[in-house]
């Protein structure tokens, strides 16, 4: 199994935080104060490489994790229309930009094809994402996108699809402040075409697109400590089907375990427990919206969802999305709810599975039920739906039952990114109220 | 005495020389790196700065390992060039490949000429793609030979090109990479295509641990452990030895129930066949049938019952096999 990642640059960044006092009378040893305390930054981080393109970026840098002083909110301001550049920019000759018609069928299979063989894999390469061609539609077309975001690059003779990114409009708060940005995701280029850089050049057409939409800010995810993620979260798996998980080696059986008692160990009941638990419905999208914006104002970062935000995101889709609630049988009030998407992975190289699959926890919102119960509930069903595990990340209040409903820690760490705005400090996990697909 | 100075002497010049190119070395490849490590097939000019959009691109993916004597991350910009982000290890090795041919070149080393326009027409596939420039005149020799090297390698993919050129200063120079920062994999030289870590985007995360009881140490014997691992031979000798077939491991499982846990249908015939006992219950009054049902080990269930296994036995939480194995498994309702 993969090492874990111990990338702590943000935690360390933290760690040597110290103020340095503003002497305004004396720009000298201001000046001097905030470059020892850069080197001292960096030398407590080894892994906070020296970046010089992200140096020149409205990012938080490293070296700015220590000044209190600097404000919350845009890093640069918005240019003018008039000058962000009009063309797209250049590609190598023999290809060319596509925008993805997602309505097409032809070309979602062929958005899908791209993915499914070149995108995310495990460090050890035995499992790659495997999003449905629902799925990528449910996640491009959000109320109000633009079609002009999903960024297709072909090539020109062949006219086949190579490589993508793509970029949402979401209402995002920050704080007291709610912000207009976009999500950027689905990066990917085909593996063949790794070395031929297109990846900078997609980021650049995404961030041109975004601009030209008046839009300015952007969050994103991403493996890897870049300059500088706003928090870092770990993933943590409940085994639903433990045999597969050990067969095709997504976790492993000890040699003083046995299958028998490890099967036994993740039995969960067969229907849920809790009294009103059932699946949402279109007529409950207001009742959910409250809920859910009443639950998610507790967080520094969350979405500012409206109704139609989540009638999207959260009205159930096969295979796709599922949200369920508890609404109480002598009030009839919707008093809790909860909700994960459906990803499943292609499993690389074994012999008895081709697919494993895998519900995310999405949002949970528990007012009168315990989240600890809610959860269970959620486990029952997905386990009813023949899911193989339940992952989630260490965001919200997720933390309150993840070992108690038998999660284990898992070996990824995803961080969490904020173009041109900076959080001042960072934040903890579960601060952090946005999940991004 | 005038020998052992001779050879000291000796000794000091090759010291001194070695100490020279590596310095040569490590200056061209930081050099080579800061104007040369872009490199990509018909770069279009790029746009000026003052044209140019602030865009959110990642910094390139270090690579396990990947930093050698010649890179210094905590201090230098040699690796700090953002544009390597889609970097893949074959990228980063034909880069430090193609900065030690340039540095042989520039401290004097011999190179066949023939090998000389190999590595140039594989580099120039590699950096620019396939020839299209005009064929230079006869009478320029030097020039002529160099676009024939190019041309002659028609439209060879970039990877192979890099790959082919790796494999080239392999032979020229088989310790050329000891001092390189890129790593070599031990069992492939062919390098992996498969993706390093994305510069942006979801991560794929497994299990970290490894199941395990709570708590428990469980203490098992060597047939047991032999009949966990499906190891006949070994369950073989353990017998003839003169082990008990039932011996219990401390939570009362005997090597029946480790075969039937892990799978392993030629362990349980050779058990079976041992008399060892098919309805033997462990510490929570789980038969090897609980465990084949639990554990979905339909071959072996069937074994079992055709060896008269009890369907009716309960273990400690009250259930029958019956009641806990597929509707599907028709060959338990026909066991007594």
């Amino acid at each position: 199994m993969a090492a874990p990642n111990n990338n702590d640059a943000a935690a360390g960044a933290s760690a040597s935080a110290t103020t340095s006092e503003p002497a305004p009378e004396d720009t000298s040893i201001e000046a001097l104060a905030r470059r020892v305390q850069e080197h001292m930054t960096l030398a407590s981080n080894p892994t906070a490489r020296r970046h010089k393109f992200w140096e020149t970026q409205p990012v938080g840098q490293f070296r700015d994790a220590a000044d209190s002083s600097l404000p919350d909110g845009a890093i640069e301001p918005p240019t003018p229309l008039s000058e962000v550049r009009a063309d797209p920019y250049p590609l190598p000759a023999a290809f060319e930009w596509y925008t993805c018609d997602l309505d097409d069928d032809a070309l979602l299979t062929d958005l899908y094809a791209l993915l499914a063989h070149n995108y995310v894999e495990d460090d050890e390469n035995m499992f790659r994402f495997n999003y449905s061609p629902a799925f990528l539609r449910w996640a491009l077309r959000p109320p109000s996108f633009f079609r002009a975001w999903h960024i297709g690059v072909r090539a020109r003779e062949s006219k086949k699809l190579v490589a993508f990114i793509s970029g949402v409009p979401a209402r995002i708060r920050a704080r007291d402040d709610v912000v207009r940005m976009a999500e950027i995701n689905f990066l990917c280029v085909h593996k063949k075409l790794r070395s031929k850089r297109l990846a900078p050049v997609l980021i650049r057409e995404v961030t041109r697109r975004v601009h030209q939409e008046n839009i300015w800010q952007a969050a994103y995810t991403a493996g890897v400590v870049l300059p500088t993620p706003i928090t870092t979260c770990r993933y943590w798996h409940r085994s639903l089907n433990p045999k597969k998980l050990i067969d095709v080696g997504f976790s492993r059986l000890g040699p003083r375990m046995t299958m028998s008692r490890t099967v036994r160990l993740y039995k969960l009941p067969e229907a849920p427990l809790t009294p009103g638990f059932r699946q949402m419905e279109l007529r409950d999208v207001a009742a959910v919206t409250r809920l859910l914006r009443a639950y998610l104002a507790k967080f520094v970062v969350a979405p500012d969802f409206d109704e139609m935000d989540v009638e999207h995101w959260l009205l159930p889709r096969e295979d796709v999305v599922d949200s369920y609630l508890v609404e109480s049988p002598e009030t009839h009030e919707v008093t809790d709810f909860c909700s994960f998407y459906t990803l499943p992975s292609s499993v690389l190289n074994n012999a008895n599975y081709a697919t494993l699959k895998a519900a995310y926890s999405y949002y949970n919102v528990s007012t009168k039920t315990p989240l600890q119960q809610l959860m269970n509930d959620a486990l029952i069903v997905a386990k009813q739906k023949n899911y193989d595990v339940f992952n989630a990340l260490d965001v919200m209040e997720n933390e309150s039952f993840l070992k108690e409903l038998k999660f284990g820690p898992g070996d990824g760490q995803l961080h969490y990114y904020l173009y041109n705005y900076r959080i001042r400090n960072g934040i903890k996990p579960s601060e952090l109220g946005l999940v991004l697909l | 005495m005038g020998g052992d100075w001779q050879e000291l002497a000796q000794a000091a010049v090759i010291g001194l020389l070695f100490a020279f190119l590596v310095a040569k070395l490590i200056s061209t490849v930081i050099a080579f790196k800061e104007d040369n490590l872009r490199i990509t097939r018909s770069t279009p000019t790029s746009p000026s700065a003052a044209d140019t959009p602030a865009a959110p691109a990642p910094p390139p993916a270090s690579l396990d390992g990947g930093h050698g004597d010649t890179s210094d991350g905590s201090g230098s910009d040699s690796d700090s060039d953002w544009e390597g982000v889609e970097s893949t290890e074959l990228d980063e090795e034909f880069s430090a490949a193609s900065a030690f041919v340039a540095a042989s070149a520039a401290s004097g080393t011999s190179v066949p000429e023939q090998a000389q326009l190999q590595l140039y027409g594989l580099y120039k596939i590699a950096t620019e793609g396939p020839c299209t420039a005009p064929q230079p005149s006869a009478l320029k020799l030097k020039a002529r030979a160099k676009w024939n090297a190019w041309h002659k390698l028609g439209a060879m993919p970039t990877e192979e090109a890099m790959q082919k050129y790796i494999t080239v200063v392999d032979e020229l120079f088989p310790n050329w990479s000891m001092g390189s920062s890129t790593k070599r994999k031990d069992e492939d030289t062919t390098v992996s295509a498969s993706s390093s870590k994305g510069p942006m985007g979801p991560v794929f995360s497994s299990l970290m641990y490894e199941e395990e009881d709570q708590g428990n140490d469980s203490e098992l014997g060597d047939i047991h452990v032999s009949a966990r691992e499906g190891a006949i031979d070994d369950i073989a000798k353990h017998l003839a030895a003169g082990v008990e077939v039932n011996m219990r491991d401390s939570e009362g499982r005997t090597p029946l129930h480790w075969a039937v846990d892990r799978g392993h249908l030629n362990s349980v015939e050779i058990l079976v066949n041992a008399n060892a006992d098919v309805n033997a219950q462990d510490n929570e009054g789980q038969t090897a049938l609980h465990y084949a049902v639990l554990c979905e080990r339909e071959d072996i269930a069937e074994l079992l019952v055709k060896h008269h296994a009890d369907v009716q036995i309960k273990d400690e939480d009250g259930n029958t096999v019956r009641e806990l194995c597929p509707s599907s498994w028709s060959f338990m309702n026909l066991a007594n």
